[in-house]
């Protein structure tokens, strides 16, 4: 294409004067024709919200082979833990199919926290011994010819009883619907079958949330390490392989699709810092907050960081040019704030139910509930009541609830495990930690972002200590579930990207394969230790 | 070979090792068991929880005991059984377990020993109630406080031991056991599961070893 074509102005070559002439005057030209077109043609004043192209084909195939991968192995992960997994033997997934069942049948919401729910799926969790089974590590699920008969026969009842949910949806009821509401398209394809037809197909949908997990973990790892490509694979690709990540979103539970939102988030958010906010990926990221208000109360707690990464991002465009920087951010901030605004107004889920429908025992002060929220997480500070007598908080509760718990918690590895994987982890944190020594000029340069992670991090953990309280005296820590943590495996990602390349350039690759078989490890005897424990 | 790619292979063939060392070992398995129901509630512990029970028969064999006493962030949990006044075996159990009952491991016990005083102590964190489950009897017959007092019943204890089969042996059953109480039941169910974790195997590392370039 010629230069008067484009009307770019172009550098005069370097040479003699004849050149230089030469050059002189196509500027001159050019400069002129530009003024003309100005004249004739001046551009048209910025609107003030263009809504930009949207090609959502070409942008999947801009995502790498690899990302789509670690989805895969993820998605295939969830779905063998929706078959090793006993029917509701896993946390809350009674109250979370009540939910969708309620949704499904009746197009309305629960409306209150009872453990009651309709006579179909209270005469399954009979026919199953689910209240033998859950919480009581002896008791296996049904074993013989004559239960599997009497289950089959509640089912093939139960078809037949009129659908009409149940007002009772335990814990889940205080949860917002759009996971429910998705989760009803898998109910009503399976409309025709059992319970349990609909719950499995239920659960395989959920899985497909463990695969954009790993997803949106590599795209993380992309835009937040940039610069080594082949530690986005080894991240992303132990999230896929995280045994809780699996359990968790092979089940039916919003936190399968909270995790996928929040790696959707920490995505958004670490593009912007690097590439910065145009109006397309403000949208984005306003959407993005906004499906998190919608799927789980949890997603509060990770909110106000991913406000202040806007706040950031529009102080920063401000100071780089001008005034105008600030409609992105502001627009994504608007998005984002719509589902809190309506819930407001319709008055359903409001910040007071954040607890899941805790009813409060704690009586403490604000100090008291500060200082119980440390302990959960941290030794207490001198001079404070011991909230966690002869519990190690952060090993027990956090870091071995993070190794294995599974089914109703009650499901666990022996002892040594835990103490070889806390051996493990340490040098993980150690390699993490010298690859941050050797980055740490780059580091500073990105405190901004690093504080919105951080912030990020500390919301979730205060959220679900203050929601525990409300329990606190008659439970410890009934909150304290390191699957609740999940939201932030993006990051984890990153420690392990980052302590694979400790490793040096050398022997990186080689951390980082091996980190891949130690969760590949770790998520088989999971398996295996459930299956140990239902049908041993 | 690449180092990357003798990494996976050193890796994938340590689990194979492992997962076969495992299914050499044998579950453990309820030796004896003290007859008692678990129909009531015998007592909500909220500061300590230390009783004996008297009456117990030890087994031998007896490598665990498994009581009856139920937590959500559970206490560490000891055990002691006497004989006489002598100390027979002891165990403890760390805090933080879920659920109706606590395996405490003890020795191996040598010979069977009757009548044996079963005892718990549990170090209670703050506030949460430890739950202790069994069956109204006669206070006679009944456990005991600390204090002497006699508790509404008895507790329920199940003497644990290493089973004879080998999980190996235990597959088919453990397979048809999986295909009960699920949507599409059959043992293809365990088969299935097994197919999809090779599955997750194989896809990992082939991914890992084209994407890892050294």
């Amino acid at each position: 294409m010629s230069k008067r074509s484009t009307g770019t102005p172009q550098r005069p070559p370097a040479g003699g004067p004849a050149k230089t002439r030469v050059g002189s005057r196509t500027l001159a030209r050019q400069a002129r024709q530009l003024q003309a077109r100005g004249e004739r043609r001046r551009p048209p004043r910025a609107p003030l919200l263009r809504i930009p192209s949207f090609d959502p084909l070409s942008m999947l195939r801009r995502v790498p082979r690899a990302a789509w991968l670690c989805a895969l192995v993820a998605f295939v992960n969830a779905a063998s833990w929706s078959f090793v997994s006993p029917p509701f033997q896993v946390p809350d997934e009674p109250s979370h199919f009540a939910y969708v069942k309620q949704l499904a049948e009746t197009g309305r919401f629960p409306t209150t926290g009872l453990e009651k729910y309709s006579s179909e799926e209270e005469a399954t969790l009979s026919a199953l011994h689910y209240n033998n089974v859950r919480l009581g590590p002896a008791n296996q699920t049904i074993s013989t010819s004559a239960q599997q008969r009497k289950l089959e026969q509640q089912l093939e009842l139960g078809n037949r009883l009129p659908k009409k949910g149940s007002q009772s949806a335990g814990v889940a009821t205080s949860e917002p619907p759009l996971y429910y509401a998705l989760e009803t398209i898998p109910y009503g394809l399976a409309s025709g079958g059992t319970l349990l037809d609909r719950l499995q197909l239920m659960r395989l949908f959920s899985a497909l949330w463990a695969g954009l997990t790993a997803l949106f973990a590599f795209l993380f790892l992309r835009e937040a390490l940039p610069s080594v490509r082949w530690a986005w694979t080894v991240g992303a690709m132990c999230v896929a392989l995280c045994p809780l990540l699996g359990f968790t979103s092979g089940a039916v539970t919003p936190d399968s699709m909270l995790f996928a939102v929040s790696a959707a988030l920490l995505y958004c958010i670490a593009r912007a810092f690097r590439r910065g906010l145009t109006t397309r990926s403000a949208i984005a990221t306003g959407l993005v907050i906004a499906t998190g208000f919608l799927t789980k109360l949890n997603f509060v707690g990770i909110a106000p960081g991913a406000y202040l990464a806007l706040g950031i991002l529009a102080v920063r465009g401000v100071r780089r040019s001008g005034r105008d920087a600030v409609r992105a951010p502001a627009i994504a901030a608007a998005i984002g704030c719509v589902p809190v605004l309506l819930a407001e107004f319709i008055g359903k889920n409001s910040s007071a139910e954040v607890t899941g429908g805790a009813s409060g025992t704690a009586t403490g002060s604000l100090l008291d509930k500060l200082d119980y929220i440390w302990q959960l997480y941290l030794p207490r500070l001198p001079g404070t009541v011991n909230d966690f007598p002869g519990l190690s908080t952060a090993r027990q509760i956090w870091f071995d609830g993070y190794v294995g718990r599974f089914g109703w918690l009650d499901t666990y590895f022996p002892g040594w495990v835990y103490t070889v994987a806390l051996i493990l982890a340490i040098a993980i944190v150690l390699l993490c930690a010298r690859s941050l020594l050797a980055g740490r000029a780059a580091l500073r340069a990105r405190l901004p972002e690093l504080a919105v992670y951080a912030v990020m991090t500390v919301g979730l953990m205060g959220l679900i200590g203050a929601a525990s309280y409300t329990l606190f005296p008659v439970q410890a820590a009934s909150f304290g579930q390191a699957r609740y943590l999940l939201p932030l495996l993006p990051l984890f990602a990153a420690v392990l990207a980052l302590a694979a390349r400790g490793a040096g350039r050398r022997w990186g690759p080689v951390a980082g394969a091996l980190f891949v078989v130690v969760f590949l490890g770790h998520d088989v005897f999971s398996q295996l230790q459930v299956i140990a424990r239902y049908y041993g | 070979m690449s180092r990357v790619q003798i990494a996976l292979a050193a890796g994938l063939a340590g689990i194979v090792l492992a997962v076969l060392v495992v299914l050499t070992g044998s579950p453990v398995a309820v030796l004896a068991t003290n007859g008692v129901a678990t129909n009531a509630t015998l007592a909500l512990a909220n500061t300590k929880a230390t009783a004996c029970q008297p009456g117990e028969r030890l087994p031998k064999g007896t490598r665990a005991i498994r009581m009856s006493l139920g937590s959500f962030t559970g206490p560490a949990v000891s055990v002691h059984v006497y004989a006489g006044g002598h100390l027979l075996a002891s165990g403890e159990h760390g805090s933080n377990w879920a659920g109706q009952t606590v395996t405490v491991p003890i020795g191996l016990v040598t010979r069977t020993v009757y009548p044996v005083k079963v005892c718990f102590a549990a170090a209670l964190v703050r506030g949460e109630a430890l739950r202790v489950d069994g069956a109204d009897t006669k206070p006679a017959v009944a456990a005991r406080s600390a204090e002497g007092e006699a508790l509404p019943g008895r507790v329920q204890i199940e003497y644990l031991t290493q089973g004879s089969s080998s999980w190996l042996s235990l597959l088919p059953s453990v397979a048809r056991h999986m295909g009960l109480g699920r949507a599409w039941h059959g043992a293809w169910v365990a088969f299935l599961a097994l197919a999809l974790m090779i599955a997750i195997a194989t896809l990992a590392t082939r991914t890992i070893a084209g994407e890892l370039h050294e």
